[in-house]
């Protein structure tokens, strides 16, 4: 079965149903995939402008606006320069 | 730790809570249950376009409906503190009283004193 355990502590990617990509520490999680994250950011993506960084701090997400979570390579995470990143942002989730 | 741990810690804190619908409420949590339904005070609501606002003395929220909540920075390391001191405290609590018995369980096997009957055995008893 797959668990979210693996991910806990390490900083990680949410993407929502709305479209909004986060980035946080992952402090907790729980059976419905909600989830806790820490020292977390809201990342806008514009095709015209470089990536605009949003602190947000102490999130509780309810797991079923969760559509994605991906583990961030730290270090590769800090080597990329955000104001130069160019990219559509994601449209909400159609069914 | 878990999502409704950090919850049910966050009682008289004050929180933002956004709704699927994008609608935002910023009050103070006074109680919750397993389903994330949460009730609040002294709340602001505003509607999703951000140019309305309310001012509601309480307020009933159903958890299906929650998109997210933001909680106080601070209250991550209070509940994991208040967490650990649980455990110390309850480790603590069964080690006292109940040490040197080894798991715990109440004393069985031969060194205790049976309170059955007294029989005729071979050791004890009336002979002949």
């Amino acid at each position: 079965m797959a668990s979210l355990q693996g991910y806990v502590d390490h900083r990680v990617l949410l993407i929502l149903q709305d479209g909004r990509a986060i980035v946080g520490v992952m402090a907790g999680f729980d059976q419905k995939s909600n989830v806790v994250l820490s020292d977390s950011k809201e990342r806008v993506y514009s095709t015209d402008e470089g990536v605009e960084e949003i602190p947000l701090g102490l999130y509780l997400v309810k797991g079923d606006q969760i559509v994605l979570i991906g583990e961030l390579d730290e270090a590769l995470d800090q080597s990329v320069d955000l104001s130069t990143v160019r990219a559509e942002p994601l449209p909400p989730i159609r069914y | 730790m878990l999502p409704l741990s950090l919850l049910n810690a966050a009682q008289n804190k004050p929180m933002l809570v956004e709704l699927k619908n994008g609608e935002t409420f910023n009050g103070h949590l006074v109680n919750c249950d397993n389903f994330m339904n949460i009730t609040l005070r002294e709340v602001y609501q505003t509607n999703p376009e951000g140019d309305r606002f309310w001012k509601l003395k309480e307020c009933y929220i159903r958890g299906s409906t929650i998109k997210y909540l933001r909680v106080p920075d601070p209250l991550l390391d209070l509940v994991k503190d208040e967490q650990t001191r649980a455990r110390e405290a309850g480790r603590s609590a069964r080690g006292g009283p109940g040490g040197g018995r080894g798991r715990g369980a109440p004393p069985r096997g031969r060194g205790a004193a049976r309170g059955g009957p007294i029989r005729g055995g071979r050791g004890r008893g009336r002979g002949g």
